[in-house]
């Protein structure tokens, strides 16, 4: 009997994961599609080896030049496409999803799961790559792997991962473990490793051990310069907290040989690419201008 | 210890939500939040409560911490441990008046 009631703990957990899932999938379908669309205009430009161009010859015919064509008199004959020579651009994608007991208290838990649901959504409407889902807190558990497709039972199984119920919240571990990841990953990638571009999406309150900021900045500057893009969204839901317990207003004691300092803490945040969400309604076009403004200053002037 | 607060401990900072009884004392709403090291005692509590940006008290005053009815007597971290919670709580410290004086309490 034993055995029957642990499987059937199993699978009732199964079965409110699935029923989690699907509730997060309706509330957030429509946002799932506005985000799809606006990553779909950063992360895919390159992505399609397009046909364009006006010329004398080519593959294709260009339809908005035949009109043109015709009225010139056969003179205005650039009217034919090429295929474009930008190569196919593909993505590894983190996501990583704070699993500490914070979470839960600060009420986090359910907008970092609508957060997941969201964007893993959109990201496997995209297919631009693969995607993995990691939870951290104390240690960094792989809830769904790189390899894996992203199928219609790979969300709920994911959401069985997760009881934010950590009782730690180790950036350091999240950053360190994930590089190594990602390391794997590249060299387990198809394809040429010079259009393979590794991403992180880290879903968190925000809240980590501020005595290791520099240690995170110096692993930050070790994932740029194998090309992991780090981005932090912090999930703060100013809906259920009083006044000055957001993130944004948040006030840091620390004692520096015996004196205290007080700051604020978001200002010696490590991540330099951190959004602050308190509605999910945000999220596509805040997550939509940060990317935009990380490759114009990072893809697009290095390569 | 006297060294910088958070960076001995395996904690980490821990957040707190103060509050008070006395009308008098009371913190600003917006102020009641707070990021500490968890390896303050009841000294470093006051200190911080005293602060500039805190209560903003022309003369210090010396406060006690009730955590859950149960006075302060250790590092928060130590608080935390016998208690078998995590950093990741947050705690309500209640403050009052200090009826012992400070005595000589170099650590915090
Ligand atoms: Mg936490």
């Amino acid at each position: 009997s034993t055995h029957l009631d642990s499987l059937d703990v199993n699978l009732r957990s199964a079965a409110e994961a699935r029923q989690q899932w699907t509730h997060y999938e309706a509330v957030t379908r429509d946002l799932s599609l506005s985000l799809t669309e606006q990553l779909r205009l950063i992360l895919a430009p390159t992505l399609a080896t397009k046909m364009r161009g006006d010329f004398r010859t080519g593959k294709r015919l260009n339809i908005k030049r035949i009109i043109p064509y015709i009225a010139s008199q056969y003179k205005r004959d650039k009217i034919w496409m090429r295929r474009s020579v930008p190569s196919k651009r593909s993505y590894q994608i983190m996501l990583a999803v704070d699993d500490s007991k914070s979470m839960g208290e600060s009420g986090s838990g359910s907008l970092a799961m609508e957060t997941l649901v969201m964007v893993s959504k959109s990201l496997s409407m995209l297919e631009v790559g693969q995607i993995c889902v990691v939870g951290f807190g104390e240690t960094v558990k792989v809830a769904h792997e790189f390899d894996a497709p992203f199928s219609s039972d790979a969300g709920p199984k994911v959401f069985q991962n997760f009881g934010f119920d950590q009782g730690r919240t180790d950036v350091t571990r999240l950053v360190k473990d994930s590089i190594e990841l990602f390391r794997t990953a590249r060299q387990k990638a198809s394809g040429s490793p010079a259009d393979l571009w590794q991403m992180q999406l880290i879903i968190s309150d925000g809240v980590c051990n501020s005595s290791e900021h520099d240690t995170i900045r110096r692993l930050l500057r070790e994932a740029l310069e194998e090309r992991i893009m780090m981005v932090f969204i912090i999930i703060d839901n100013v809906k259920e907290k009083k006044k000055g317990e957001s993130v944004l207003d948040l006030q840091q004691a620390t004692f520096v040989k015996g004196k205290l300092h007080m700051s604020r803490y978001l200002d010696s945040f490590p991540f330099q690419y951190y959004i602050v969400v308190g509605d999910v309604k945000e999220l596509p076009g805040v997550l939509a201008t940060l990317l935009r403004q990380w490759f114009a200053e990072v893809v697009d002037s290095g390569s | 210890m006297a060294d910088s607060g958070a960076q001995s401990s395996r904690y980490g900072p821990v957040q707190v939500h103060f509050i008070t009884n006395s009308p008098d004392i009371e913190l600003p709403e917006g102020k009641r939040q707070l990021l500490v090291p968890t390896n303050v005692r009841r000294y470093g509590l006051s200190q911080i409560l005293n602060s500039e940006s805190m209560l903003d008290t022309p003369a210090p005053i010396p406060f006690d911490f009730l955590i859950n009815g149960t006075f302060l007597r250790t590092t928060l971290e130590e608080y935390l441990t016998t208690n078998g919670l995590s950093s990741e709580t947050t705690l309500n410290l209640q403050y009052v008046r200090s009826l012992i004086p400070p005595l000589f309490e170099a650590s915090f």
